[in-house]
């Protein structure tokens, strides 16, 4: 099956509002998530341009930007998908 | 330096066992309106702190006499004079060895009761003549002077003696390692590796001194200088988005046209680079902790890192805050400071105005102030020649 890909941005902002601890996700996914997704850590996203920077720390999931992320924020979005894709 | 010389100077200390500070001192100046360079290695009467202030006093009176051009003679018998005599031996200690490199010029070497330098050329121990000096006054202490023309690829070594007395005693060396052994060490490995840096070669000569002694502890205080000179290694550091927007493809073309290694510190400067040069990059997952960001990879560039935070804390290295075991974006990015002679920064003043958000949870230093920090510490403390270049 193929694995949903995670990339979490390194950049200054990112990193200072968040992203440090998001890279800990993998110690913190259910045993059945950690099999399906492939984490990554990604150099600035640049997805903080355009006043958008309140929303740090971003990731994507298959692509699809996600702002002010959280371990559990992404958690509840990858159960989601992974539901969608059973 | 002149004639596309580089001189790097190299160094490695252990304290004598059971010692807290080392007793041998080592300082170098560099004056670059002469293309000079003077350095001391000297080591005080004994171990501890008090060798330690006799020959910080001495390295510190040694770099002031020369650098300023006073006689030999009189300036050794001032530095002799000034240290407290030793009531067992009956002489003023420290020792010293004072390198005097003008890069246009001749090198001079002044030794006195340090053992002698080794002169590596072509990868090879070469003599060098010398002549001798004797004070009226310390007819006891022969003052060995040194005058010769350096090449491309010269290694000076001096070393105190407790690197030529490695393993006194031991079945292997009765009579110590000597300077015979410390000079097949050194062609030995410069044979292994003809372009290893002076910093390298320093520690590993430390280390190899280390292996004489008996239990691999130092028996007396160990010092090891190495000073290379070699064709500049350069290095570009591109850190900052141009201010004018317009300036983003000359920007990049950088990287393309610099002829040595190439340094990217930010997030911003990275993503500009890799879509005006249509080039892909890739993070290593391994490389970022809670404190730093990870690094990445981009082809034509040596190294790709996040921006402030990676360059705050590279300043902090530089400055002397060092921890032990750190592996980071920020020690890689130190490790090709200290392989670089030359160094030139290309700084993009833009402001990140995401770095200016109140609610950021700390605050983020300028950019162009941070530079300019590592510039003065690399300049200052590590002897390296800095550019600065705004855009």
């Amino acid at each position: 099956m193929k694995k949903i890909i995670i990339r979490i941005c390194s950049g200054t902002t990112c990193f200072v509002m968040g992203a440090a601890e998001l890279q800990t996700l993998v110690e913190h996914l259910p045993p059945a998530l950690k099999e399906r997704v492939d984490i990554q850590l990604s150099h600035c996203l640049g997805l903080c341009n355009d006043r958008n920077f309140s929303r740090a720390p971003f990731v994507t999931i298959d692509g699809e930007p996600m702002g002010e992320a959280t371990i559990p924020g992404i958690i509840a979005r990858l159960e989601a998908l992974a539901d969608r894709n059973a | 330096m002149n004639g596309g010389l580089f001189l790097e100077v190299g160094q490695a200390q252990c304290p004598k066992k059971g010692e807290r500070v080392c007793g041998d001192a080592f300082r170098s100046r560099k004056l670059p309106a002469e293309n000079r360079i003077v350095s001391v290695l000297s080591d005080g009467l004994g171990s501890g702190l008090k060798a330690n202030v006799l020959a910080t006093m001495t390295a510190v009176m040694g770099i002031r006499f020369i650098s300023a051009d006073a006689q030999i003679l009189p300036s050794a018998e001032i530095m002799m004079e000034a240290l407290p005599i030793c009531k067992i031996r009956r002489i003023s200690y420290a020792t010293f060895t004072i390198i005097d490199c003008r890069m246009e010029s001749q090198t001079r070497i002044l030794e006195l009761d340090n053992p002698q330098f080794v002169l590596i050329r072509d990868g090879e121990p070469f003599p060098v003549a010398y002549h001798e000096l004797v004070s009226p006054k310390h007819r006891d202490r022969v003052l060995r002077v040194y005058e010769f023309e350096t090449r491309p690829e010269d290694r000076i070594v001096t070393f105190s003696d407790g690197i030529s007395q490695a393993g006194l005693g031991t079945d292997r060396h009765h009579l110590g390692w000597k300077r015979e052994g410390v000079a097949g060490f050194l062609r030995r490995r410069i044979a292994d590796s003809p372009a290893i840096s002076a910093q390298c070669l320093s520690e590993q000569l430390l280390d190899e001194g280390l292996r004489q002694e008996a239990d691999g502890r130092a028996g007396d205080d160990m010092t090891a200088v190495v000073l290379y000179f070699r064709r500049p290694r350069r290095l570009l550091v591109l850190s900052g988005p141009p201010y004018e927007k317009g300036r983003d493809a000359e920007y990049a073309r950088l990287i393309n046209e610099f002829p040595g290694r190439k340094a990217i510190c930010g997030g911003t400067t990275a993503n500009i680079v890799a879509r005006e040069l249509h080039r892909d990059i890739e993070t290593i997952l391994d490389s970022g902790n809670i404190t730093l960001p990870a690094y990445s990879r981009m082809a034509g560039a040596d190294l790709v890192t996040e921006g402030i935070l990676t360059l705050t804390r590279t300043a902090q290295i530089l400055e002397g805050d060092v921890r032990a075991g750190e592996k980071n974006a920020a020690t890689a990015m130190v490790g090709l400071f200290h392989e670089s002679d030359q160094i030139d920064f290309v700084i993009g003043t833009r402001i990140n105005e995401a770095h200016q958000d109140p609610t950021l949870p700390i605050d983020l230093e300028i950019r162009r102030n941070i530079i300019k920090r590592i510039a003065a510490a690399l300049r200052d403390h590590w002897l390296k020649e800095v550019t600065l270049r705004f855009i």
